[in-house]
């Protein structure tokens, strides 16, 4: 990315990822515990599930200045709550359309999907998210925090 | 000690259970048994608990991470109060008898003290020694000093040793050899030069001169050669001298900490260091002596007579041997620590000293006066004495060479000892001849053979058996030779040694100037007049209790050569410590004689063992590295140093070929690291009694040791690897990180081979593994998943997919994934030496799928015999990788705990059980669960644990909370409209935070925001002190929120929760920020950035603080009673149980008996040997039936033989009808109906509709026959039947019958004649058609089909042997001990043809195709064959035929049978929907009622407080119900043994006024909770949501999709997740905060 001019030059881009009690805080433990690196200017907020996924919490954490947000649950078929993380899906989905109708656009936010013992997986998702945001350049709100 | 209840009645049953293995099923049983109100103990073999299941990637059928769903358990088990875990721990013994035992607990040392240690693993960070890691089945290393694995409890480290390394055990000093050694190979000489000093002050000094005796008693010499230790020790001070020098100052206590008792410290009783302690003589003892004890506070004052301090090292070992500038330097060392040293100070009486003021004296002149032989002319002029001579040397040598002895051409030194061989060497560096006479053979000489090569090389002429008779003065009163004599060898004398005697007649003379005596020295005592009261030898030592070293006169004490004679400088330092020990004590005015301490074993490696390591790989032969030494001409010239040392790349390789026999080094680098000072090395194995009622074994099982199975190569070739191995090259957290690459050389396999039944199924193994099929499936689709483009061949005799689910999952393997499988066993596997690869031989099958891939060879033709159609079919293919399915023995260790308990094994280790009561062993009140008493899964492992938890509360029942423990805390605070007070923890983690980001100022920047009022860091907010200082700080400080910053709220919320309840605040108003796992952990090498975003991760933390709120919890009034649905085996033993144990149940049945299903089972077969012979109840009455009643085997026709054992279930089962209906607690309800259930967990209300009664009840009111029971649970066992259908002219023909029927027929007829008669037209029945897998079974496994076929085939055979029985069958799931029955049929005769479900086999009736009926065309429905048995003419005229396609022959068979037997699947029954809607619990695709979770709630449903057991749940075998409804009853009591249950917490509320009653959350919540209550509307609207607390699962999927947003979650309302947002910048959490005003 170093040899763009523009936006992707030294550019650190600040994540919010939102994550459910279960299977994802617990590989975001796990890439912790086995010391798997990823970039720092990540924040994690949890929720009990990913179908607790609010689209104003996504929205918030963009007004608030993130240039990318993440969501991350438990693998499709494996969440603790039956299919919550389907929901938070489908709102990850609508919350994209309406970041592509904003011109913010969809590509800021992502959904992910991660076992427990999953820790590379998790970081590899930050680390792609931050490769994303990179490419994508500064949130052009993040003037307003 | 008698125990009392609580009505202070005598009752000897004690409320406790042990539950030994730590695996799921044990963890399981624990919590059971802990939630119902009994006290367990947890005994753990290993580290930590988990077992197998924690070691696995993922888990079929539904692919959930293993570690994900076993976690919660594990923290579960670990935090809870009631269970005590005892890790590293074994059962050695018990006595007593069901309701009280006294078992005997070992435990083995951890060194690790679990309640300081706080799971930092900076220990595992520091230490050096690496072995192959045993979590990851040796594909990874791990260190010492360990974890078992990232999420293991309890989460503390533990250090695994052998034992002492024999080098340490060797040295009087206790030198920690493989220490040191370690720290070499890691290049760390700091740090081994400071494990060094910690037993020896002297390590540049003994790492030249010491006579090692560690080299002696080195292991390696078993292999080749000894480590060269002397020398790496040498090694070591050469790099670290080499740096400038630091003094020694600074963390004295510690070091000293760890030589004395460093549990009780020293800073502590006694007041050490108040006290002067004089040393005389300034030697490595008494200085020694003088560094121990100026440690320990004392001071100390060192007298030397000499004008250098060092004594022997100094004056007496030669320059070449010994450079001066290491003594100075390392007595330099000990001066620095504050030791006073009064050089050219001769003591000339003991008593000056004590005048002087010393309170304690330690003597430690050495031995320097030389030994005169007592010859003639010994007093000659020229005749010098060993120590003089080199003393002077040496002091000569201080001034630059003035005053050096003068010694003639000629040199005679009499002596071969060590300091004969200084006194020769360096009088060759003074110029002279030098010729040495020893009386003995050279053989004999005390001498270091080195020693004695270096004098030699330099031209020392040896004189063997020559001693000097006289010496011979040359006139002028100076010698001028000596007079000698030869010796031969005499007698042995007291020593042993033979006795040199002179030859007579060989005296001859010797010319030369001087001679030099080197034939001992002594103590110079002169100071000691007779009048001070100490004792001296007769050999001029000081006499002294050799345990204390003092002396007679109370206060001196004597070490060193002074009281022993000359001994080794190592010997010295020993005493020297040990002298100041006993000074220390004796200061203290403690008890001299240090109490005796257990010591850890001495590590001995056999032989044996080091050629396995050879054989690992992991110990290549390999001599000593050699060092340099100075050339001959050189150094005869100079007193230069003779040995070089090693260099660094040298000493590397040296200290790699240590075998580090003892495991953990002891380098103590753990020691240093732990700031929570948990390390204990010192720590040995401890025996403790412990009192239980009951037991519960869950030992597991151990994987099949696959170096047995030499033909598969594993441990010979590096690309074979067990599936256990595979599971960890799966795991995302395994060595691999979850890339599969094969161990040769790391490369992304292309082709697998998974080869099945290893270990399973073969001459040794009677018995299925059961779980292999499906592990391999699933670990074959894992491997898809990974990398697509691997292709994975299972190689099987055929696929057991038994259980629910497993049919599509194999299914979807094939389908979805494209894994073959090929029906073939693999005899041998062969690797090509260049690749690596594998090749592998095997018959491959007509038509069958899998075996056509690229790169098989071998052609179909058709045709041929069917003997060269087999060789054509015979391929060879090559794989990268090779995983064998190893199958489940029990281990050596699980027998011998059989043994020890007296519970009967059978021939491989297995449990053996009870007939219907399949947990009981042989001893009353022990249980066995899991894959201890036969091969199986997980879920049936859980089953099992919980049906275990209920048979064990039998025993313990009346004790029943009697032994549990209830944590009080301070009534709560209400902190309601208190200004936010907030009070933030940062930790450390040891350096785990600490080291990489600035906590300090993280927690100074948390002090300034706003509502915080107190922050501060803490090395470990976790430790126990910690955890105290957070309750006091919160008390003091007015505290009403709390916020932790450190690691996983996963495994510490609930810790430092519980601190601030101790303080009364809720535990809604805490919080934690994970400041480890998401942030130092993973920005190791960004110090700044991983400070500001600790500081941000607290910022939030603090932010959602600001907005919390207290969780309310309301308390629940339990129903005591169960309703069970369902009057089978397990609806009666499910009520039982629980009625037995004190709990009231209603069962409803539907029919107009009890018993169910059972009816049908005429008969059971089972393999003998696999029931206890004994068993006494001992007056105890357990569970389901009496164990003696109903179990007298038939042995009626049991051929010799076989081991067959049939009985009849009948008799038992009316036993339990009769047990149930006399039951004082149950109300049976026949011809009744489970209408309709309300309430929750603990509170429901059911309405039963009872049988019509005749008359209308008067007035209308209600509707007829129903009444209402109140029960706190639910268990639905209602059943299954046997399907019918028209599949393969079912119903058409009175031949063609189900299993069940044909079961009836074998039953009733006794000799078969009437009904084959009947049917068959013929006398006898001679031939049996059975076909399996008919109808639904086609879709899914119905799991008993096949034992039942099996079953049935050798009943026919029991009556008539010789009747021909023809299974048809697709694949034979006779799992675990099932198999024996599959053997035992095939033995008789039985004939079994495979068949694929697109080449079904076809029933004709004389040529008419019967079979063109498939599954789901309702043409013919249930012709019940009785109707055809009324009119049986016409069926004697036709003849059946039945006509299948075999495989292996590729022909088709056509078969005449009298009989056609079809295995049509159990099938949920009539009503089980409409069931399922009215308790509003899920059924699966096939009817079956689905579990809450399929691995690990295989009894609960996902709505908490009804539960699942017996068909009704899938097909199952008898003791598999039986152990279900057992385990159903024991999750009902979890419930039901609580008088109140607290609900509420975490759930969501509903504003009503906000409700639009849209139905969004009813249908959205995965649970069901959400009602729309009519009563409950707001304002005018009729109808609003109603969620209820005791039902609410708390994840908020209805608060988000709520429209109205009506809903809010407690905890996370949105105002509180916003906050937390907001506070992600600075900005955002200004203003968030001052939105809440602060």
């Amino acid at each position: 990315m170093s040899e763009q001019e523009g936006p992707g030059n030294g550019f650190e881009p600040a994540i919010t990822v939102f994550m459910c009690i279960y299977c994802a805080y617990m590989a975001a433990d796990t890439a912790g515990a086995l010391r798997i690196k990823y970039p720092a200017n990540v924040k994690l907020v949890k929720l009990p599930c990913t179908g607790k996924t609010d689209m104003r919490y996504l929205l918030e954490a963009f007004e608030q200045g993130a240039d990318g947000v993440c969501v991350v649950g438990c693998p499709i078929g494996n969440c603790h709550h039956v299919d919550g993380n389907k929901r938070g899906l489908a709102r990850v989905k609508r919350t994209k359309q309406l970041l592509d109708e904003v011109g913010l656009g969809g590509d800021r936010l992502e959904m992910y999907f991660v076992s427990g013992g999953m820790g590379m997986t998790f970081a590899n998702a930050i680390q792609e998210m931050t490769e994303r945001l990179r490419q994508l350049g500064p949130n052009p709100l993040s003037w307003l925090s | 000690m008698m125990d009392k209840d609580a009505g202070g009645r005598h009752d000897k049953t004690v409320g406790a259970a042990m539950v030994v293995g730590g695996g799921i099923a044990g963890i399981q049983a624990s919590l059971d048994l802990a939630e119902a109100g009994y006290k367990v103990y947890l005994v753990e073999n290993k580290s930590a608990i988990g077992g197998h299941m924690a070691q696995l990637d993922k888990t079929f059928p539904t692919n959930d991470c293993a570690m994900c769903i076993v976690s919660p358990k594990l923290v579960d088990c670990g935090r809870h109060r009631n269970i005590e875990l005892l890790t590293d721990s074994d059962v050695v013994g018990i006595q007593g008898e069901a309701g009280d035992f006294t078992v005997r607990v070992r435990t083995r040392p951890r060194y690790i003290d679990l309640d300081k240690c706080t799971g930092c693993g900076d220990c595992a960070e520091v230490c050096p020694v690496i072995i192959p890691g045993h979590f990851n089945e040796g594909l990874a290393v791990q260190r010492a000093a360990y974890k078992l694995y990232p999420q293991a409890v309890p989460s503390g480290y533990a250090i695994e040793k052998r034992g002492i390394a024999p080098c340490r055990d060797a040295c009087p000093a206790g030198q920690r050899a493989q220490g040191y050694i370690a720290l070499i190979r890691e290049g760390r000489y700091e740090d081994a030069l400071r494990v060094i000093k910690e037993d020896n002050p002297f390590p540049g000094i003994c790492g030249r001169i010491c006579n090692h005796r560690c080299e002696e008693a080195c292991n390696r010499g078993k292999l080749d050669e000894a480590i060269n230790i002397r020398a790496l020790k040498r090694f070591v001070t050469d790099q670290v001298y080499a740096q400038a020098r630091a003094p020694e100052t600074g963390d004295l206590t510690r070091i000293s900490r760890i030589n004395t008792d460093h549990r009780t410290g020293t800073d502590g009783a006694g007041e050490p260091g108040a006290g002067r302690v004089a040393v005389i003589g300034a030697g490595p003892c008494g200085l020694t002596a003088a560094q121990d004890l100026c440690k320990l506070g004392y001071g100390v004052t060192v007298f030397e007579a000499l004008p250098v301090a060092g004594g022997m090292l100094r004056v007496g070992v030669p320059e070449y041997r010994l450079p001066s500038w290491i003594v100075d330097r390392e007595v330099q060392d000990i001066v620095d620590l504050g030791v006073e040293l009064r050089l050219n100070t001769r003591v000339d009486n003991l008593d000056d000293v004590f005048a002087e003021g010393f309170e304690a004296v330690l003597v430690a002149v050495g031995a320097h006066e030389g030994v005169r032989l007592p010859i003639p002319g010994a007093d000659l002029e020229g005749v010098l004495l060993n120590t003089t001579f080199l003393r002077d040397v040496r002091l000569s040598q201080l001034q630059g060479g003035q005053d050096a002895p003068e010694l003639g051409t000629r040199v005679a030194v009499i002596g071969a000892g060590d300091v004969a061989m200084d006194v020769a060497r360096t009088a060759v560096r003074l110029g002279s001849e030098v010729h040495v006479y020893y009386r003995r053979t050279r053989e004999e000489a005390t001498a270091d053979e080195e020693e004695m090569r270096h004098a030699e090389e330099e031209g020392v002429v040896f004189h063997w058996q020559v001693t000097p008779e006289e010496i011979i003065g040359d006139g002028n009163g100076r010698m001028g030779g000596m007079r000698c004599v030869r010796t031969e060898q005499g007698l042995p004398d007291d020593t042993g040694r033979r006795r040199p005697v002179p030859i007579s007649g060989s005296e001859h003379f010797v010319p030369c100037d001087n001679v030099i005596f080197s034939v001992g020295q002594r103590a110079g005592l002169a100071f000691i007049p007779e009048s001070a009261g100490v004792g001296i030898t007769r050999e001029q030592t000081v006499a002294v209790n050799p345990n204390t070293l003092a002396a007679t006169r109370r206060g001196v004490f004597a070490a060193g050569d002074a009281t022993t004679g000359t001994a080794f400088v190592i010997e010295a330092v020993a005493s020297g410590h040990r002298a100041a020990e006993s000074i220390d004590r004796y200061l203290r005015g403690e008890e001299l004689e240090p109490p005796p301490e257990p010591r850890l074993p001495v590590v001995e490696l056999t032989r044996a063992e080091i050629e396995e390591r050879i054989a690992a790989g992991e110990v290549q032969v390999q001599n000593r590295v050699p060092m340099s030494e100075l050339a001959v001409d050189e150094r005869v010239s100079t007193f230069e140093e003779v040995v070089a040392g090693y260099d660094e790349s040298g000493a590397q390789a040296e200290a790699a070929r240590c075998l580090a026999c003892g495991v953990c080094s002891e380098c103590l680098s753990c020691v240093y690291t732990c700031q929570a000072d948990a390390v204990e090395h010192d720590m040995v194995e401890r025996v403790e009694e412990v009192q239980v009622g009951a037991v519960v074994l869950a030992p597991g099982y151990e994987v099949y040791q696959a170096e047995q199975a030499a033909e598969y190569g594993w441990g010979r070739y590096p690309n074979v690897v067990t599936a256990l191995q595979f599971e960890r090259l799966l795991s995302a957290s395994g060595p691999t990180l979850g890339h599969v690459q094969r161990p040769s050389d790391g490369q992304v396999p292309k082709k697998i081979a998974f080869l099945q039944c290893v270990g399973s199924r073969d001459q040794t193994h009677d018995y299925c593994s059961a779980v292999c099929c499906m592990y391999a499936t699933k670990e074959a689709i894992q491997a898809r998943e990974h990398e697509p483009e691997t292709e994975v061949h299972v190689f099987m005799m055929e696929m057991r997919a038994f259980s629910k689910g497993y049919e599509e999952y194999y299914r979807r393997a094939q389908e979805r994934y494209g894994v073959r499988y090929v029906r073939s066993r693999i005899s041998y596997v062969r690797e090509d030496p260049r690749t690596h690869n594998l090749v592998l031989r095997y018959v491959g099958e007509q038509g069958s799928k899998g075996a056509e891939g690229q790169g098989s060879r071998g052609a179909e033709e058709q045709g041929k015999s069917p003997i060269s159609n087999l060789q054509s079919l015979i391929r060879e293919e090559e794989f990268d990788l090779v995983v064998l399915s190893v199958g489940m023995e029990i281990s050596e260790g699980v027998r011998e705990l059989g043994r020890r308990l007296g519970v009967e094994l059978d021939e491989h280790g297995f449990c053996r059980t009870l007939p219907f009561q399949p947990l009981q062993t042989s001893r009353a009140g022990i249980f066995a669960v899991g894959p201890f008493r036969e091969p199986k899964d997980i879920p049936e492992s859980v089953v099992d644990a919980s049906g275990a938890a209920a048979a064990a509360g039998a025993v313990l029942a009346r004790a029943r909370w009697t032994r549990t423990e209830e944590v009080e805390y301070p009534p709560e605070r209400d902190v309601t409209g208190e200004e936010p007070r907030v009070g933030v923890f940062v930790c450390h983690c040891g350096s785990n935070i600490g080291g990489f980001l600035d906590v300090p100022s993280v927690a100074g920047y948390a002090s300034t925001l706003p509502g915080v009022v107190h922050a501060e860091d803490n090395l470990y907010t976790c430790s126990q002190d910690s955890i105290q200082h957070i309750t006091e700080q919160a008390l003091s400080l007015g505290l009403n929120r709390v916020v932790v910053a450190s690691c996983t709220p996963l495994t510490h919320e609930q810790l430092f929760q519980e601190a601030s309840r101790q303080a009364g605040l809720n535990p809604g108003m805490f919080q934690m920020a994970n400041i480890r796992n998401q942030c130092s952990w993973v920005h190791p090498d960004a110090w700044d950035a991983a400070t500001e975003k600790a500081r941000d991760l607290v910022r939030m933390a603090v932010a959602k603080a600001l907005r919390l709120e207290p969780l309310r919890k309301t308390e629940v009034l339990v129903e005591k009673a169960v309703l069970v649905v369902g009057g089978g085996v397990a609806g009666m033993t499910a009520a039982l149980t629980l009625a037995d144990q004190g709990f009231p149940v209603h069962l409803v049945e539907r029919e107009e008996r009890l018993g169910g299903n059972l009816w049908n089972v005429r008969m059971l077969a089972e393999w003998g040997g696999r029931e206890v012979s004994g068993f006494k109840v001992s007056g105890l009455r357990l569970g389901g039936a009496d164990a003696a009643g109903s179990d007298e085997p038939e042995t009626l026709n049991l051929k010799p033989e076989t081991r067959l054992v049939w009985r009849d279930p009948r008799a038992f089962n009316q036993q339990l009808v009769d047990q149930v209906e006399g039951h004082p607690r149950i109300t049976v309800h026949l011809r009744s109906e489970f209408l309709e259930s309300s309430g929750f967990a603990g509170n429901f209300t059911s309405q039963l509709r009872g049988p019509t009664p005749p008359q209308p009840p008067p007035g209308g009111g209600g509707e007829r026959g129903v009444i209402e029971v109140r029960h706190g649970a639910t268990i639905v066992a209602t059943g299954g039947v046997e399907y019918r259908g028209s599949e393969y002219g079912y119903g058409t023909d009175p031949r063609i019958l189900t299993q069940q029927e044909f079961e009836a027929l074998l039953a009733e007829t006794g000799n078969l004649q009437p009904a084959t008669i009947y049917r068959c037209g013929r006398r006898n029945l001679q031939s049996v058609v059975m076909i399996l897998c008919v109808g639904p079974a086609e879709r899914y496994c119905s799991r008993i089909c096949c034992t039942t076929a099996i079953k049935n085939a050798l009943a026919l055979k029991r009556l008539n042997p010789d009747a021909q029985v023809t299974v048809i069958y697709r694949d034979i799931r006779t799992y675990g001990f099932k198999e024996r029955l599959y053997q035992e049929a095939r033995r008789q005769g039985v004939v079994f043809v495979r068949y694929d479900f697109d080449r079904k086999p076809e029933v004709r009736v004389s040529g008419l195709n019967v079979s063109g009926s498939r599954l789901g065309e309702p043409e013919t429905l249930n012709l019940k064959p009785e109707t055809h048995l009324s009119s049986p003419k016409g069926f004697s005229e036709t003849q059946l035929e039945v006509a299948v396609w075999e495989p292996v022959l590729g022909e088709e068979l056509v078969l005449h049978p009298d009989l056609v037997v079809l295995s049509t699947p159990v099938v949920p029954p009539e009503g089980a929907g409409e069931l399922a809607t009215r308790l509003k619990v899920p059924r699966d695709l096939d009817g079956f009622f689905l579990e809450a979770h399929v691995k690990l709630r295989p009894v609960d449903f996902s709505s908490d407080g009804v539960f699942v057991a017996g068909m009704a749940h899938y097909p199952k075998f008898l003791d598999e119900a039986i152990v279900q409804a057992q385990a159903a009853a024991a999750r009902a009591m979890t419930i039901v043994s609580k008088d109140v249950l607290e609900v509420g917490g975490i759930v969501a509320q509903v504003d009503a006024e906000k409700c639009v009653a849209c139905l969004t959350c009813v249908r959205i919540c995965p649970y069901d909770v959400p009602q729309i209550r009519a009563d409950f509307g707001v304002g005018g609207i009729v109808g609003a949501a109603y969620i209820e607390s005791a039902q609410c699962h708390g994840c908020g999927i209805c608060v988000s999709e709520c429209p109205a947003r009506a809903i809010q979650l407690v905890r996370y309302r949105d105002e509180q997740v916003e906050a937390e947002i907001a506070a992600i910048t600075e900005t955002g959490a200004l203003l968030e905060m001052e939105v809440v005003g602060v």
